[in-house]
Parts: C-alpha cells; sequence; structure tokens
C-alpha cells in the first residue's frame, strides 16, 4: 500500500495495464487502432490526393491556392475523367498493359508451377546449386539486360563477339508484345518460383501418389491434385505477377519505339503522354492514374481472401 | 485378380539398400501381409508393385504382364494408404470416382460403380460430404471405396488402419476381410501390426533388413520360424531366446540344461552354439504341469513382475544366477523368463517356483547364423513338429 502511493501517475497506470485484464485489453484496442489509421492514412492519402488533382481544374492546380490544412479539391470538375478519353485513346493504354500482364501471368504461372513442382516435390543432385542460380539471377538489375535484349528485338544479326562470325538473324520483336512478354516472364519467374515451390512442397506425398495411382501422371496429379490444393500461393504468385507487369513501365518504354498504343506502349506511357512539350494536364494525368487503378483493385478485391492467407503462409513457412 | 511376382528385386538408395534381392510370389486371390519392423523395407517393396518407386534391378511381374517400366497408372493396382490420402478439395463422390472419370467411363457406369463400392464400404448418403466433415474410420472407408471402384488387379493396402483408433481398428480388420472374401481380389497388406498379420492374411512375409525372412501361412510363422528374427518378431509377448551348448546329452546353458540326443536332429552336432527358444505359453510350473507328454527336468526359478491381462498372466520369472534388471515385455534380459500362466493360478510375486518347458515346442537356433535347427527336440517323433520341421528343415 505504501509503495502505491509513492508511485506516480504514469507508474500506476503501467501497474493497472499489468494487473488489470480489462485495461490491458483497452490498451490492446487503442493500440490497434493507431497503427492501423496509420497505415491507412499513409496508403489511402496518396490515393484521396490523386482524386484531389483528377477533380480540380488544371489552372487551379498550377496556381497552388490550397486552403491548408485541409487539402480538398479546388472545385469539382468530374469532366476530366471524359476528357482523359477525348485527348488520347487511353483505354487502349489500359488495355495493352492489362493483355501484357495476363499473357504474362500464364506463362510465368505455368513455367514457376512446373519448376516448382520439381524444386518442391523432387530430390535431384543439384537442386540447391539451381535454386540458389535462380535467386541469384533474381538479383540481377533488369537494366543490365536492356541493351542486348534491344540489340536482339530489333532483329539485328547476332554476332559472335570478337570473331564476327554471324550466328543468326533473330525476328524483329520491338512493337509487338513478344519484346515486352518475354522479359518480363524471366524477371518475374523466380519470385513466383520461390512462392510456388514452398506451396507446392507442402502437398503430402501421399496424395500425390494416390492420384498416380489412381490413373494421372506425374504432371496429371500436378494439375488436378497439387495446384488446386495450392490455391492460395498460385493466387499470391499471379497476383505478384500480374501487378509488377501492370506496372511496368522501363522495359516497355523502351520496347516500344513510341509512345502509341498501337505499338503496345504501357498505360504508364498513356498517363504521360498527357504532358506535352508545352503543358502538362496534372489533372488529367491524376485522372488517368485513378482509371488505370481499378481494374487491379477489382483484381485485388476479387482475390483478397486467397492473396491474405497465401502470403502469410508463405511467410509462417519460413 | 491376378498373381505378383518380385523377381531379385533390389532398391537401393545412395547409401542404403532398402530392398535386397527381393523374390516373392503371390498367388491369384492371395491376401498376404508384409510384416517388419521400421523401415525394414516393406513400404519401399509395396511401393516398387504400385510403380511409385522404380526397383533398382529385378523385375516385377503383375498376372503376366512385366509392369517394370509401366507407370502406376497403367498397372491396374489400387492403393490405400496409411494417412489415407483422399484429395481433401473434393467430395466423396469425387474422390471415389477420380480414378474412373480419369479413364473416361461413361456417366451411368461411374454412378453404378461409385454407388456399389459405397454399398461395399457402407458409406450411402454420404457421398457429397467432404472428407473434412467425416469421421477417420469413414475416410478410411472412402478410401477403401476409392480403391475398389476400379475393380483393380492387386489391391495395395499400406497400413490402412494405423492411424485408427485400437476399437475401429478391429472393426475394419474384420470388414477388410469381409471384402476379400467378397471381392476375392490379391491383397498385399503392409503392416507392421501383428494381430492384423495374423488374423487377416492366408500367408505373411516377414520381412527385415530389406530381405524376406520366411512368407508362410501365420500359424506356419508362429510354430515353425525359419530364423531367430521371424521367432522373435512374430507373436507377442515374443518368444525368450536362451543361449546354449550342445553336448553329449543335451543342451547345456548358463542357467539350465535341457536334456536332447544331438544325433537325432539333423543339422546339430556337439559343441554346436545354439540359440534355444521358448514361447511363454510353453512354460509351465511344476505344479500345473501333468498333461506334458515331454517336460525338461525342473529349472528352478524365482517369480518377479507379474502382468495379469485378464485371460492370462504374464509371469517374469529370474532363473537362479540371474541379475536383476529391468524389464519389459520385448527386452528381457539374460537369465530372464517371461511364462504364461493360467489367469486363477497361485503364484504369487518374488516366490520360488519349479517350472518346465514343453520340449515338443523348444526351438532350437543356429546362434552365429540365427537359421532354425529344429522346431522340436523330443527324440520320439511327434507327428505334426515333424511334418512341419521336415518343411522348414530343407529350406534353413
Amino acid at each position: 500500500m505504501a509503495s502505491e502511493t509513492s508511485d506516480g501517475p504514469l507508474a500506476r497506470w503501467t501497474q493497472g495495464v499489468i494487473e488489470d485484464t480489462e485495461q490491458r485489453n483497452r490498451l490492446y484496442r487503442s493500440l490497434f487502432y493507431v497503427v492501423t489509421l496509420f497505415f491507412l492514412v499513409t496508403t489511402l492519402f496518396p490515393f484521396y490526393w490523386l482524386l484531389v488533382l483528377a477533380l480540380t481544374p488544371n489552372s487551379l492546380i498550377r496556381q497552388g491556392n490550397w486552403d491548408l490544412p485541409f487539402l480538398r479539391p479546388q472545385g469539382f470538375n468530374w469532366e476530366a475523367f471524359v476528357e482523359v478519353f477525348q485527348q488520347i485513346p487511353f483505354h487502349l493504354y489500359v488495355f495493352n498493359s492489362f493483355v501484357l500482364a495476363l499473357i504474362t501471368t500464364v506463362i510465368v504461372l505455368f513455367i514457376a508451377s512446373l519448376a516448382g513442382y520439381v524444386f518442391g516435390r523432387l530430390e535431384f543432385p543439384g537442386r540447391g546449386v539451381l535454386m540458389l542460380g535462380i535467386l541469384a539471377i533474381s538479383y540481377f538489375p533488369p537494366a543490365a539486360f536492356l541493351v542486348p535484349l534491344f540489340e536482339a528485338f530489333t532483329g539485328n544479326v547476332v554476332v559472335l563477339p570478337f570473331v564476327g562470325v554471324e550466328l543468326f538473324k533473330p525476328p524483329r520483336l520491338v512493337n509487338t508484345p513478344g519484346a515486352m512478354v518475354l522479359p518480363f516472364s524471366a524477371l518475374f519467374l523466380p519470385l513466383s518460383i520461390f512462392i510456388l515451390t514452398t506451396f507446392y512442397g507442402q502437398i503430402p506425398e501421399g496424395l500425390e501418389d494416390a492420384a498416380r495411382v489412381e490413373g494421372t501422371t506425374r504432371l496429371g496429379a500436378l494439375f488436378r491434385v497439387i495446384i488446386p490444393l495450392s490455391a492460395p500461393g498460385v493466387a499470391t504468385a499471379s497476383v505478384l505477377t500480374f501487378i509488377a507487369v501492370y506496372n511496368e513501365y522501363f522495359f516497355s518504354s523502351i520496347m516500344a519505339l513510341s509512345n502509341q498504343p498501337e505499338q503496345w506502349s504501357p498505360l504508364v506511357g498513356g498517363i504521360l503522354s498527357y504532358q506535352t512539350q508545352y503543358t502538362t494536364s496534372f489533372n488529367l494525368m491524376a485522372a488517368a492514374s485513378v482509371i488505370g487503378v481499378l481494374p487491379v483493385v477489382i483484381l485485388v478485391v476479387v482475390a483478397q481472401e486467397r492473396i491474405v492467407s497465401g502470403l502469410t503462409a508463405g511467410a509462417l513457412k519460413e | 485378380m491376378a498373381k505378383v511376382t518380385l523377381e531379385h528385386i533390389t532398391k537401393r538408395y545412395e547409401d542404403v539398400t532398402a530392398v535386397d534381392d527381393m523374390n516373392l510370389d503371390l498367388r491369384d486371390g492371395e491376401f498376404v501381409c508384409l510384416v517388419g519392423p521400421s523401415g525394414c523395407g516393406k513400404s519401399t517393396t509395396m511401393e516398387m508393385i504400385a510403380g511409385l518407386t522404380k526397383p533398382t534391378e529385378g523385375e516385377v511381374y503383375i498376372g503376366d504382364r512385366n509392369v517394370t517400366k509401366l507407370p502406376p497408372k497403367d498397372r491396374g493396382v489400387a492403393m490405400v494408404f496409411q494417412n489415407i490420402a483422399l484429395f481433401p478439395h473434393m467430395d466423396v463422390y469425387d474422390n471415389i470416382s477420380f480414378g474412373l472419370r480419369l479413364r473416361d467411363y461413361d456417366k451411368e457406369e461411374i454412378d453404378r460403380r461409385v454407388d456399389n463400392a459405397a454399398d461395399i464400404v457402407q458409406l450411402e448418403g454420404m457421398l457429397d460430404r467432404m472428407p473434412d466433415e467425416m469421421s477417420g474410420g469413414q475416410r478410411q472407408r472412402v478410401a477403401i471405396a476409392r480403391a475398389i471402384v476400379r475393380e483393380p488387379e492387386v489391391f495395395l493396402m499400406d497400413e490402412p488402419l494405423a492411424n485408427l483408433d485400437a476399437k475401429l481398428r478391429v472393426h475394419m480388420r474384420t470388414e477388410l476381410q469381409r471384402l476379400h472374401k467378397e471381392l476375392d481380389t490379391t491383397i498385399v497388406y503392409v503392416t507392421h501390426d501383428q494381430a492384423e498379420a495374423m488374423t487377416m492374411s492366408d500367408r505373411i512375409a516377414v520381412i527385415d533388413a530389406g530381405e524376406l525372412q520366411q512368407i508362410d501361412p501365420p500359424l506356419t510363422c508362429y510354430n515353425s520360424p525359419e530364423n531367430l528374427f521371424v521367432a522373435g518378431f512374430i507373436g507377442s509377448p515374443s518368444m525368450n531366446f536362451v543361449d546354449g551348448e550342445v553336448t553329449q546329452n543335451g543342451l547345456e546353458t548358463e542357467y539350465f540344461d535341457v536334456a536332447l540326443d544331438p544325433g537325432t536332429i539333423d543339422g546339430l552336432s556337439v559343441g554346436q552354439r545354439v540359440t534355444m527358444g521358448i514361447r511363454p505359453e510353453d512354460i509351465y510350473p511344476v505344479a500345473v504341469d501333468e498333461g506334458l507328454q515331454y517336460p525338461t527336468n525342473r529349472i528352478p526359478a524365482r517369480t518377479d513382475v507379474m502382468e495379469p491381462m485378464g485371460d492370462e498372466i504374464f509371469v517374469y520369472l529370474l532363473l537362479e544366477g540371474a541379475q536383476e534388471a529391468t524389464m519389459g515385455t520385448e527386452s528381457r534380459g539374460s537369465g530372464q523368463l517371461l511364462m504364461s500362466v493360467d489367469p486363477d493360478s497361485d503364484i504369487q510375486e518374488d516366490e520360488e517356483v519349479n517350472i518346465v518347458l514343453d520340449r515338443s515346442k523348444v526351438h532350437l537356433f543356429d546362434t552365429t547364423s540365427g537359421e532354425a535347427i529344429t522346431h522340436d527336440i523330443t527324440t520320439t517323433p511327434v507327428t505334426e513338429g515333424r511334418a512341419e520341421r521336415g518343411e522348414t528343415g530343407g529350406d534353413a
């Protein structure tokens, strides 16, 4: 009793939290809300800012008369969302990115499934070395591949260095999806391979054996039993790949020789074409960005449950 | 329905030989149990019959087909797994019909067969349940239905009852026997549970260290084990072993002597080191030995721990001069014997008793090679014992 009276308010409060369950739960709850609020603000504020910019007429944006501290749209210029499509065929840029992402995801999932099966379920000499190799290559900067790939995709004859012997003439792939899907697939494969290796490795051996005795090949067991049971992992790998390609600009801006939707210029290329030599339509860029986000938002909402369990399952496994 | 033949099957992994030159000849419609301790190669043997594992050497025949190089799906086998291995993302109907759907049977045929299989394993009305909504026994029945629905030539069962509780296991055991009677298909059954092996099988194949030790009907394995391993493995609690040496007038061990005439027993010579085996139920306290036709001399001993089982009592005996040691049913030290007596006998703990052994049930094994020499040391022929001895003596 004597010690309690000599304690300060902080010490008393601490003691209360330690001893009183209800007080402790109250603290946990408030901490949860504080942290949640922090993450919500940091993630949602940029999106809110995009909306503000899109709704504010471009002339007012450049004046910069924001009534601080509340950043709210100056005016309500929803026509920007229509103008986006009038100035350039923005939907074609979205379509390009969507198709590139879709093709890449399909290719990556197929190859990574085979690789994940082999790495996750089979014992063979050199497995560790190969895994390490994939890991190492996944850390190479993509820019390092750019020059040789550009050379090859523009259809230049491949020449043996120093000797000058012409080997073969690759097809000219620039301005086609091929020039983008190929490097994207290669770049995003390692991540998917790692995710799927973890997941496929967890499926009990007995299930695969059962499927094989029942009448599938190893490959059949992979597609009929292992992949369906690894749905969270497959969903995670595909969403990560899809979003990464959908956002990609570096490779595609170079492989599409000019910023035209007919040359498979991607979404970001479309957004940037609201910026000309003399004017920059910030409100249109913001509106286009909001529109561009929508397909991914829809995708994530649909796949949300599986992605969350997939990400945490993968994390726990490590 | 087909016979299964393994010829010189060997499976080597990098540093271990899991199965070593195994020859098995399973008859059509036979129920054969592969038994042995953990890691003896029995599951590997089964996986090689199924095709899940490729043998390093040797050939596998099912019926008259050489299936050594065929994948599992083309071998006409169905398998029931220890961990049941139902596909968790499919309901019972889809699980059972999985193999049929892969083989493009038409819908009516699949329905008919699934219904029939569900009927055999008593799963009617559960076809639309998911595996995680069922109990262990029901799941195991689904797994069995999945196997029988394909009407395979051979059933492979890899400890199918190991994960079930004791009561359910006994129940499923009888169901499997009924199933075998009904289907009359060759069944290869891997287990380490003696009771399963003894009760269900037509023949038991005892495997140790990747080698086939003996394949015979259960009672032959029990009464005439071909070597020390089979003798010690079959029977629970296991056989008592006492090391000794053959002399002119009998067998001399550290604790007692047993009279026998070495000249009348094939393969036995004076001076040979032998291991004598005697089952717990063939040891009698002197008080109740009247009916015994061929008793040994009285052997003095002292009772130690008693384990009343209800229908019998296991009595641990310390022979004169033996060290008192920690004991369990399966780890008897030297000089200790386990005797099984009638539940209403009046034997007490820590009491001097005289015991006799039934000489017609004494097994002798060569200590160095472990091979059986005889399963009966009476010199006057006992008809049954003689017959068995002749049969196994040839192999040994």
